[in-house]
């Protein structure tokens, strides 16, 4: 009996195993061969390449995550700097405008004094900014590229929607664990957004889920031979307009209003603790991008390009998740900030009122596909 | 005991404790109240990214600003007090200081205070320079107010916008006074320097560039619905309120009043000159903001028929006669005829007030003499923001807390220089 599942578990660890479902890419497949053929290295090529690996490492996990924070932080700077006449970030690596200015933003709160003031719950006040990461980083299990997924479920997007709703809770611990007037003022606003943009993107997601009639991220992604936001237009709007509110960009970046609230919820943070806080709403947008893409813009559909095999439906998806968070960060220079309760009223009026007719036409494609 | 016992580094755990006795400017009554009625006391400022150095005392039921009370100070710098100790002349510079843009405004008022005094006429020529270099105050002055407005509304846009589009007017007072901001270029009897041609003829170019500039300003920022939904219907002052708290300038035109300094009073050559007081009904924060957006269209166009008539005015004669005294080598003699001629001013005995229309409003001078000293017996100075620093409280009555910052770029209410 132990024997067995001894045996069992060294098969599910074996190179062979990994090798079973591995990303294939022809372009250098002579290479990954001949790396295969080598003990160790071998082993390790085939568990990074192996599927769920591949998904949690490469793409879409830690090292797309992290290229995408540098890259987003950087552009978002440098495009609000181009509309409004300035140079943005420069001085460091000048050769390549400044790209890794968020990289050394992020050293520099490495070496800062992390202050845990007087007031604050300390234990909880350390805590949440580091448990925070593991909503913001489990959907990225569930989101398929092609056939590249962490853990392939037909509840994936419920799943994703449901840790994804997660996360405004944890910003509300932080205020709560931080003890402060300006953070409990932040820390209420974000309370009454949570609850304001999740309705409507919940029900975004359902108008999508009965387009499809499907739950299923890959099943959804292979049915969609026309896009999404052709299906159901009205949906991807509410959608997009929630990623706004939940990202906490403007025009609704009422939690964090720098000028009026100072940074709401993270008033007290500073050093690297800061840099964690600062990260949640980046990371946040990109899993939000994700699943647009996902939802509206075919996720990995597009041309196949042979040469690449399995990196080209990742190609094609990073390149709409790109996008979409373009389009976000272009915002920034475009909007002023609105008051908490105009944003309620929109949100818990019209949005509530539209996405009510996404669901109706979600509902309608539905009938007639069945029909 | 060795003896680099002394220099190794020593952990002093001195405990800091915060100051437990904290000073309110306003009666224990009023903390005691609040707190049995559950209202919540927060104090805005000194040290915040929205107030800048001024504290507010708000009284907030929920969301509703119930009261507000101001404790304004931080930036006080008795320059009252410092004008007694010096010369008339230097009191210029002094008296330009806490106005960052407004320095034509702000020295116009004194200097015109010391020319009532004398009795002196001032040549027509220095007349219209005087009138070109105030309206590129208010311009540069307006311009700083709506990028703070715009940083209040988080709209980074519109805050870089018009700190850039500032420049070419900063650039304007630097060819025609040496400097870009604290120029001291009026003085009594006329101004420092005559200024050419060419430089009038740069100052007419640079009101095209910005009316042209102020388009685009107005397509991201003042017609911006986003900003419109903050500004509207918020912090409203009825005709009625605005006249009873005292308010002034653009302000107490957004709120219907149609009261000019320059049209009541005409000074220097704004009676020669054809230009409109914009005004507004509604007295809210937009109207606020769109009476003085307007005001610099009014001042394009005045600094644009003042260059025109300039033309016909010959140059040289910018000085009065009167105040140099009979000294005729002025004009060639530039570095000493401003202490020959100023040094030993003395006014004669009593008192000399001027009003003047600076950017944020009314502004008042009062200058006693004794008759014999060289330096003022008393200055006193009312600068526009402490005028409507009163209204500007009232109006937040009633007003979200997210407001506050709304009305407060509305009122371009500026510390230093109400503090003075």
């Amino acid at each position: 009996m132990i024997m067995e599942a001894v045996y069992e578990l060294l098969k599910a660890v074996s190179k062979e195993h990994f090798m079973e479902n591995m990303v294939s890419i022809p372009l250098i497949q002579p290479v990954i061969d001949n790396l295969l053929n080598i003990p160790l290295v071998g082993y390790v090529v085939a568990l990074i390449l192996w599927k769920p690996m591949f998904a949690l490492l490469i793409f879409p996990g830690l090292l797309t995550l992290m290229t995408v924070l540098l890259f987003i932080i950087w552009f978002e700077r440098k495009l609000t700097a181009r509309i409004q006449w300035r140079r943005g970030p420069l001085e460091i690596l000048r050769w390549a405008g400044g790209i890794i200015q968020a990289l050394a933003d992020g050293l520099r709160y490495f070496f800062q004094e992390v202050i845990v003031h007087r007031d604050a719950h300390k234990p909880y006040f350390i805590q949440l900014p580091i448990l925070i990461f593991i909503p913001v980083l489990l959907p990225l299990l569930f989101i398929p590229a092609g056939s590249i997924v962490g853990i392939k479920t037909p509840y994936a997007l419920p799943v994703v929607v449901a840790i994804v709703s997660l996360i405004p809770v944890f910003i509300v611990a932080i205020g709560w664990a931080s003890n402060s007037r300006f953070a409990y003022v932040g820390t209420i606003r974000e309370a009454f957004m949570y609850f304001a943009y999740e309705i409507p993107f919940i029900l975004s997601v359902v108008a999508m889920i009965l387009v499809y009639g499907t739950a299923d991220m890959t099943a959804i992604v292979e049915k969609q031979t026309i896009p999404g936001i052709i299906l159901n237009p009205v949906a991807a709007l509410v959608f997009f307009i929630s990623t706004i509110m939940a990202t906490s960009r403007l025009p609704f970046e009422i939690p964090e209003a720098d000028q009026e609230i100072a940074f709401g919820p993270f008033v007290e943070y500073s050093g690297i603790m800061f840099g964690l806080v600062m990260t949640i709403a980046y990371e946040k947008m990109y899993i939000l991008a994700l699943l647009m893409s996902v939802l509206f813009l075919g996720g990995g559909n597009g041309f196949p390009i042979p040469l690449l095999g399995d990196l080209a439906p990742v190609i094609w998806m990073f390149l709409k998740t790109m996008a979409v968070m373009v389009a976000l960060a272009f915002l920034r220079s475009i909007y002023a900030r609105f008051r908490l309760d105009q944003a309620l009223r929109l949100s818990w009026t019209t949005m509530l009122k539209i996405s009510a007719v996404a669901v109706l036409i979600g509902a309608a494609l539905n009938i007639a596909q069945v029909a | 005991m060795s003896e680099r016992e002394g220099e190794r580094e020593m952990l002093l755990d001195v405990p800091v404790e915060p100051p437990v006795e904290m000073f309110l400017p306003i009666p224990r009554r009023f903390l005691e109240d609040a707190y049995r009625n559950d209202d919540y006391i927060v104090l805005v400022g000194p040290q915040h990214p929205g107030s800048g150095h001024m504290r507010i005392i708000l009284r907030i039921k929920g969301d509703i600003i119930v009261e507000a009370i101001p404790d304004p100070g931080y930036v006080h710098r008795s320059m009252e007090k410092l004008a007694e100790n010096r010369l008339y002349i230097q009191n210029i510079p002094l008296m330009e200081r806490p106005a960052i843009m407004d320095t034509g405004n702000v020295t116009l008022g004194y200097v015109r205070a010391i020319e009532q005094a004398l009795g002196i006429e001032v040549p027509e020529r220095a007349k219209y320079i005087r009138t070109v270099l105030a309206e590129l105050s208010r311009i540069g002055t307006h311009l700083y107010d709506a990028g703070i407005l715009a940083v209040f509304l988080g709209h980074t846009t519109g805050f870089m916008w018009p700190f850039a589009l500032r420049e070419p007017v900063i650039e304007a007072m630097t060819r025609i006074s040496g400097t870009r901001i604290t120029s001291s270029f009026i003085i009594p009897g006329g101004i420092r320097r005559d200024v050419p041609w060419e430089t009038l003829e740069f100052v007419r170019r640079v009101t095209y560039v910005l009316e042209r500039r102020l388009k685009g300003f107005e397509k991201i920022f003042i017609k911006n619905p986003s900003v419109i939904a903050r500004l509207k219907d918020v912090g409203v002052l009825s005709k009625q309120e605005a006249i009873k708290f005292g308010v002034v300038g653009p302000f107490l035109r957004a709120s219907g009043v149609e009261y000019d300094v320059r049209r009541v009073e005409p000074y220097e050559a704004y009676d020669s000159l054809n230009w409109d007081v914009p005004v507004a009904d509604e007295g809210d924060s937009y109207s606020r903001f769109l009476v003085r957006v307007e005001e610099i269209f009014q001042s394009l166009s005045i600094i644009r028929q003042a260059i025109n008539e300039l033309r016909s005015i010959p140059e040289g004669n910018v000085i009065s006669p009167d105040v140099l005294d009979g000294y005729e080598e002025a004009s060639s003699d530039i570095r000493g005829y401003f202490y020959r001629v100023f040094g030993n001013l003395v006014l004669p005995y009593g008192e000399y007030t001027s009003l003047t229309e600076a950017s944020r409003g009314t502004l008042l001078y009062s200058i006693i003499s004794d008759g014999e000293s060289n330096v003022p017996y008393r200055v006193r100075v009312v600068t526009p923001g402490w005028y409507y620093l009163k209204g500007f409280m009232e109006s937040l009555r009633g007003e979200r807390l997210a407001d506050l910052q709304a009305i407060y770029g509305s009122f371009g209410y500026f510390p230093p220089e109400a503090d003075r």
